[in-house]
């Protein structure tokens, strides 16, 4: 009982503080909404970026001769300045290079697109060569890679009409057949009615493709089953690891309070009472355990409710969440009889946790597709393996794939503790 | 002078404190190699390119090849064959993110397209991230290419059909196949094509991606420029706990120097942190910040002077210890995120962006990113530069407003 009363006074304390308040609840919330607002569109509907619009200048200098009966730079502005791109691209004209060039050097810009003099002279004239240039901000990576995959098909369109009257031209006169320009031009025709028909057909097409038939890689995270989306796995990770991070530094902050006791005489008093030394730390390490129950119960209801997190089957939230609890007050224990003032505990707290919360993934839990070696790296953790363990959660694991994870945990929270314990006896011996 | 004497004296008792090097220095390395190496491309043998796994299950089709050929001869990605043992692991090299696609040829595709069935390819990709967008686009061009040449080579036998007639069907498919051969070895050098050139004015070299570094370090300059704040800000606290402060206005010296005093080694703090990280950023992690040393000088002044302005705030609206951690820590992730030191604002959501545009910690990204990834000088740090100015007298009015000696 009166192991108890110990235990419960200490969470009232933590509940108390503000400082011990935002640790446990406002930080982590605060990280995982701030990157909730940044990534909310991605956690809306479908699994693309909802992306900004992408700013578009562009430098029509193709000088069409009035024999070539077209202007393809102008269809290139055109296509580029086209309704159906109106969301994606927001399109200006320099009226020279060295403008377009200016304007993305002064961030007017993101993407310049430069049509040369002779374009519309290379699109007819065999065996001649030209390029479109683009010149974009290196800061920027999604946005000119769509422009470039835009242009680029407009392009492939004339190249593919170009390359088959020449492969006309060559193989029929190669058999002995003179070729007149009316063959070429023909060719040229046909595979642009072919063209025409095929791009129909693509903006026709489901999804956006005939040609490709895409899915996503089986038992990627796709996090919450009921709201869908990847976007919601990703915030299912981020709120994963700062949950663990929070947690590890609520179990050293709150094993804390035996070091602050300690220095400021109360725990000598305590002593002296009739409990035994037994019961005032059982009561203390099991105050450190209660903060983290209500710790993280608050965090994944509270995510649920704010995020739309579903965590995943409820047995193995629990088991996880055991697993977590166990593992993160082993370390603050341990980490805690370490430390002999209180004056120590900010700069070994902050640095021990940052580091091994680093190392074991916390701050890069929703960056997809990490080399192999980060996941080596993470799991000589034993937050990274907490974290293994909520993805595995996340993504609709059963109790028998969470069971090695959690028997790590256990594990690693048991030995930890133990060590602590040990520590801290001989301290008060 | 005695304006000095109390920076100097706050200057000692910060660097005499081991934590200051662990929370200024130590920390924000790590998480810079971290970060950089996260975020650096990835590449294998130097090649930069995605990798995209191959599974060709038209063992008979001869089409396979000539697309492997054009995947090969991509920019963007880079075929890797997955034997029959491999390809049953596909799904789990992708998420392991050791591919960034894949491509699986069912069997009777070549015979298909030869036919002109216009058959489809499946392609395994996660579309909700970059690399798995952009491998899409990438194997998307190459099939695009492949079914160029094979309507190519149906439109020239159809010609030479009309003009001369083939003499047996077996004729007619090696004219085919010629004629795709020749098509796609002019798709390998495309007759119009799109050049792409950075804007990086020479600050990486010619056909280089940026680093992860070049995101990471300015980016965690700016992060710990923040963070350093909870032992500067914690000596103005401790100070006013113990009555120092309003022991000080006991003496001749006014509360205009005392304030003062407390900013500029706040200031010199962040400074001399600013100096290090950049000196660490360019010999260790090749970020070029001294291509522009001016700029990089003036963005390094200027963060830091808005950044003891906030340590001014903090330490003026603190009570106590936790509290200046607290405030320093919510500032932190506040001004980092939005500011696009996590991550580039490019990848965010419109609304985010646009209020983290705002922020004077994304001013400071931008003016540093002028110089280290956009290659530019003096005059494109001006007005990053003068905002964090503005920011500074803004913070630095609110915190003397704030302010209490006792």
């Amino acid at each position: 009982m009166k192991t108890f009363d110990i235990a419960f006074k200490d969470l009232m304390r933590s509940l108390r503080t503000p400082f011990a308040l935002v640790m446990m609840f406002g930080a982590p919330l605060l990280i995982t909404a701030l990157l909730y607002f940044a990534f909310g569109s991605l956690v809306g509907d479908g699994d693309r970026f909802d992306l900004q619009s992408i700013r578009v200048k562009v430098a029509n200098l193709d000088q069409p001769g009035a024999q070539d009966g077209l202007a393809a730079g102008q269809m290139l502005v055109e296509f580029l300045q086209s309704e159906d791109l109106a969301d994606l691209l927001e399109v200006s004209i320099a009226p020279d290079e060295s403008s377009a060039r200016m304007a993305v050097d002064g961030q007017q810009a993101d993407v310049a697109v430069i049509i040369p003099q002779d374009f519309t002279a290379a699109v007819f004239a065999p065996n001649r060569e030209e390029a479109v240039n683009l010149y974009s901000d290196p800061t920027l990576t999604i946005g000119p890679g769509i422009v470039e995959d835009l242009v680029r098909q407009f392009i492939d369109g004339f190249a593919g009409a170009k390359i088959a009257a020449g492969v006309v031209a060559e193989q029929v006169e190669e058999r002995g057949v003179a070729v007149d320009m009316r063959v070429t031009q023909d060719a040229a025709m046909q595979y642009a009615h072919w063209q025409e028909s095929s791009g129909h057909d693509h903006a026709q097409a489901e999804g956006g493709s005939i040609i490709l038939e895409t899915r996503s890689p089986s038992g990627a995270p796709s996090g919450d089953q009921e709201s869908g989306g990847q976007g919601s796995g990703m915030m299912g990770r981020i709120m994963a690891g700062m949950m663990i991070y929070f947690a590890f530094f609520m179990g050293a902050l709150s094993a804390e309070s035996i070091i602050r006791e300690d220095e400021e005489g109360t725990l000598e008093r305590l002593f002296t009472t009739p409990t035994s030394q037994a019961a005032i730390l059982g009561g203390k390490f099991a105050a450190i355990v209660l903060t983290l129950v209500v710790q993280i119960v608050v965090l994944l209801v509270a995510a649920r409710l704010i995020f739309g997190i579903g965590w995943g089957k409820p047995l193995p939230i629990a088991l996880v969440t055991l697993g977590l609890i166990v593992a993160a007050a082993g370390f603050g224990v341990l980490l805690m009889s370490f430390v002999k003032t209180t004056r120590q505990t900010g700069p070994i707290m902050g640095g021990v946790l940052t580091l091994t919360g680093l190392l074991g993934g916390l701050f890069i839990s929703g960056v997809p597709n990490l080399p192999e070696a980060f996941d080596t790296v993470r799991l000589s953790m034993p937050q990274g393996w907490a974290l293994h363990a909520w993805e595995l959660t996340l993504n609709g694991a059963g109790v028998g794939e969470v069971l090695v994870p959690v028997v790590v945990l256990l594990g690693l929270g048991a030995l930890f503790f133990g060590a602590g314990v040990i520590l801290f006896r001989k301290r008060f011996a | 002078m005695r304006l000095v004497d109390i920076a100097l004296k706050d200057l000692l008792q910060i660097i005499r404190d081991w934590k200051s090097a662990l929370f200024m220095v130590v920390m924000p390395i790590l998480f810079t190699v971290f970060f950089g190496l996260v975020f650096s491309p990835s590449s294998v043998d130097g090649d930069p390119r995605l990798p995209v796994g191959f599974v060709n299950q038209d063992q008979e089709g001869n089409l396979v090849g000539r697309l492997q050929e054009l995947l090969e001869n991509s920019d963007i990605v880079r075929p890797v064959s997955l034997e029959a043992d491999e390809a049953t692991r596909m799904d789990e090299m992708l998420r392991d993110g050791d591919l960034a696609a894949a491509l699986v040829v069912q069997v009777g595709y070549s015979q298909q397209a030869f036919a002109g069935e216009d058959p489809s390819l499946t392609v395994v990709a996660d579309l909700s991230t970059t690399s798995g967008q952009t491998a899409h686009s990438g194997i998307e061009t190459a099939v695009s290419r492949l079914r160029s040449a094979v309507e190519t080579a149906h439109i020239s036998a159809e010609t030479f059909d009309e003009q001369e007639g083939f003499e047996s069907e077996r004729g007619r498919q090696a004219y085919l196949q010629e004629a795709v051969d020749l098509a796609i070895a002019e798709w390998k050098q495309p007759p119009l094509r799109v050049d792409v050139e950075r804007a990086t004015g020479g600050a990486t070299p010619e056909a280089e991606a940026p680093s992860g570094f070049a995101q990471s370090s300015p980016g965690m300059m700016v992060q710990f420029a923040i963070f350093g704040l909870i032992t500067s800000a914690m000596v103005l606290v401790l100070e006013r706990k113990s009555g120092a402060l309003k022991r000080l206005l006991t003496t001749p010296i006014n509360r205009t120097t005392v304030i003062g005093g407390h900013v500029l080694a706040m200031f010199t703090v962040v400074f001399l942190q600013q100096i290090t990280l950049a000196v660490f950023g360019q010999f260790v992690f090749g970020v070029n910040y001294v291509r522009a040393p001016l700029a990089t000088l003036s963005m390094m002044m200027t963060l830091a002077l808005w950044a003891a302005s906030l340590g001014l705030l903090i330490g003026a609206v603190s009570k106590r210890e936790e509290q200046v951690i607290t405030w320093s820590l919510i500032a932190m992730f506040v001004f980092a995120s939005l500011g696009g030191a996590w991550f580039p604002l490019e990848v965010a959501g419109e609304a985010f962006t646009t209020i983290g545009k705002i922020t004077p910690s994304a001013w400071a990204m931008d003016g540093l990113q002028n110089i280290v990834v956009r290659g530019q000088g003096l005059n494109s740090v001006l007005l990053p530069a003068g905002i964090l100015l503005a920011y500074a007298a803004v913070f630095f009015g609110l915190a003397v407003w704030r302010f209490r000696f006792e």
